[in-house]
């Protein structure tokens, strides 16, 4: 009696792994850096991108962290241990690959630009957090969330140079910008991130760096948001 | 009476447990706060002490490797930067603050003079990249200690991989400096009961207890907040303190309030090594404190001390001295740091 117990257990656990077993499947975010439809060619200097004041950019790096996916408002896919680091100079880092359940429907797609309060404060990380990627300040403590360099002839810097590294977590000064946008339910994205909608609100020659947290920072923090787009298929 | 043996057995057995865990390396001395430290995100281990203090005391942390973090941090002033007002790193360069003395960071809840810190793990890489200490980057450390022949072995010890992270690097050093626990002075042994105060230490201490505990609170001897004691600005070095990096006016001239443990051997003193002497410093308490908008009220009523109750506060501060710690063999410069120093 007991053995048949025992074996109808075991029956019942082996059909319930067939029936609840999750498939899943992969979500592909690819990332666009353009400037206003040019592509950006870092790794290729100079590259002119604006003939007025001969404009080149050397860097562009961001964070995308706390991905998440939502339908009709309601949230359906949250990426654990969600940290990508965005670097347009950097081919690998401009796929974001994310793996969810076959059966999910989404219309949102989320996702915090920059890091947010908690994990600024909570020691060293590795991976895309190790402090070697040249995103977190060393003078006082936190990540840059998102940094964007290059020259000008407008720039009355040394070298004509600009560099902006936006961040800083601590209130009244945070920095971490909540982006959402409507997308189709695909397993293939394109996010399109252009820089001449940043670029173009910035007078350079009043204004080439932001390199420490504060209010400048909040400020051109706020204008991010707007140079994110999803690309219709 | 049988039915005990199994509690009996049950306490043996979890008093047991409480001894083989990580307590060796890191105790909470009796009658202290918890430690705000979060052990859980970096558990202690031997080998990755072990790691910490070889980084410490070595100067491939630095550009040209010539500056460790002890060359700043010596362990027989307390970690503090012997002699130097203004601590002074690569080139002989001149820094803008004194080094202050390195103990109990467990219980600290942020670093530097104005708190620019918000994490142990987080602190080495100021120095590192201060162009004025040890002007090096993290990025190029990593690789340095990845090319040495003793790291890759020491961190594959502690972490069990061979490729060398700054995350790793980082948690290795505060893995270290989280073991600077002072806590033996004779202050911490009569508070244990084991010995008692002289005459003129009682007298010092009753005069602490009046004047000065309510920023140094006992037995950190500091609050670790932000207070501006009155030092009339240096208009050389024009440091704002904390406002540097609240950006808020209120917090002008204000600077993280220091532990007075082991202050015999830390001075130098204040945030730019102004005082040689406890003796000045006391005269800036009774006779040098300067108005301003920031001032602590703690300190807006005018301190008078006669000249024998000023010894007599002197004698007891000298009872916050830990020789334990600062001849402690755990902290010395360790020997494969010495086997790597080579002759050229
Ligand atoms: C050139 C001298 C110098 C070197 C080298 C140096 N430090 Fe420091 N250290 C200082 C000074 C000066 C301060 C205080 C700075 C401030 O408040 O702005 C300090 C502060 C600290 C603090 C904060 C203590 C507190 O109570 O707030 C810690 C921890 C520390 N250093 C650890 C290190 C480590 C680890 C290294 C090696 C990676 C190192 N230091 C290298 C000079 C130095
Ligand atoms: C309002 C809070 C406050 C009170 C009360 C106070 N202190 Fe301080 N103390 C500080 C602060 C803040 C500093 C650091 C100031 C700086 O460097 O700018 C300091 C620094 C010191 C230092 C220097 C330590 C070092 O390593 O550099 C000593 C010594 C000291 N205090 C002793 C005393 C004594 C003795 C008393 C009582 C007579 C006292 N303090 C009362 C806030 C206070």
């Amino acid at each position: 009696m007991k053995n048949l117990q025992l074996s109808l257990l075991f029956v019942l656990l082996c059909s319930g792994h067939f029936l609840f077993s999750q498939t899943y499947k992969i979500c592909q975010l690819h990332i666009l850096a353009r400037y206003g439809n040019a592509a950006l060619r870092l790794s290729e200097q100079p590259n002119i991108l604006r003939s007025s004041d001969s404009l080149q950019l050397e860097t562009l790096k961001f964070y995308l962290s706390k991905l998440e996916l939502a339908n009709k408002g309601k949230l359906v896919y949250q990426e654990p241990t969600s940290f990508h680091l965005i670097d347009a100079a950097n081919e690998n880092s401009l796929l974001v690959s994310f793996s969810i359940p076959s059966q999910v429907t989404f219309d949102e797609l989320r996702f915090d630009l920059g890091i947010d309060s908690l994990t600024n404060v909570s020691g060293a990380m590795g991976g895309d957090l190790d402090p070697t990627k040249g995103m977190y300040w060393t003078w006082q403590n936190g990540y840059i969330n998102f940094k964007i360099e290059g020259k000008s002839k407008f720039c009355k810097s040394r070298n004509h140079q600009f560099q902006f590294h936006l961040g800083g977590y601590q209130y009244p000064f945070s920095t971490v910008r909540h982006l959402h946008f409507e997308v189709a339910s695909s397993d293939n994205m394109t996010l399109k991130v252009d820089v001449k909608k940043l670029l173009d609100e910035i007078d350079l020659s009043q204004q080439d760096h932001v390199v420490s947290p504060g209010k400048p920072a909040v400020l051109l923090s706020e204008k991010l948001g707007q140079i994110f787009s999803i690309e219709k298929q | 009476m049988r039915s005990k043996w199994p509690l009996i057995l049950f306490l043996c057995l979890v008093s047991f447990a409480f001894l083989t865990t990580d307590k060796s390396h890191f105790e909470i001395p009796k009658n202290w706060p918890k430690p705000l430290y979060d052990f859980s995100k970096n558990p202690l281990s031997e080998n990755k002490i072990r790691l910490g203090r070889a980084l410490f005391y070595d100067p491939i942390l630095s550009r040209d490797n010539t500056i460790s973090c002890a060359s700043c941090h010596s362990q027989f002033t307390a970690f503090a930067h012997v002699d130097h007002d203004l601590s002074h790193g690569i080139n002989d360069q001149i820094g803008t603050r004194n080094a202050p003395a390195l103990m109990n960071l467990a219980w600290q809840s942020s670093f530097m003079w104005d708190g620019a810190i918000n994490h142990l793990d987080m602190q080495a890489l100021a120095p590192i990249s201060n162009p004025l200490e040890m002007d090096e980057k993290i990025e190029h450390v990593v690789s340095k200690l990845q090319h040495s022949n003793i790291y890759p072995q020491l961190f594959f010890n502690a972490f069990a991989d061979r490729t060398i992270t700054g995350e790793h690097t980082l948690k290795a050093l505060s893995q270290f400096m989280l073991t600077l626990v002072s806590s033996n002075s004779k202050y911490d042994s009569v508070t244990r009961k084991q010995t008692s105060f002289t005459a003129q230490e009682n007298k010092g201490y009753v005069l602490f207890k009046n004047n000065c505990a309510s920023c140094h609170i006992e037995p950190l001897f500091s609050n670790f907040q932000f207070e501006n004691n009155g030092l009339p600005i240096d208009p050389g070095l024009n440091d704002p303190g904390r406002m540097k990096i609240s950006q808020n006016p209120n917090d002008s001239l204000k600077f993280k309030v220091p532990s007075l443990r082991n202050v015999e051997f830390s001075y130098p003193y204040m945030h730019d090594g102004r005082f040689k002497t406890l003796a000045e410093v006391l005269k800036h308490y009774t006779s040098g404190i300067q108005q301003s908008r920031s001032l602590s009220s703690k300190l807006q009523q005018q301190l008078v001390l006669t000249s024998s109750e000023k010894v007599d506060l002197i004698a007891f501060l000298l009872t916050l001295t830990d020789k334990q710690f600062l001849f402690d063999r755990r902290f010395y410069f360790p020997k494969i740091i010495l086997s790597q120093t080579k002759d050229e």
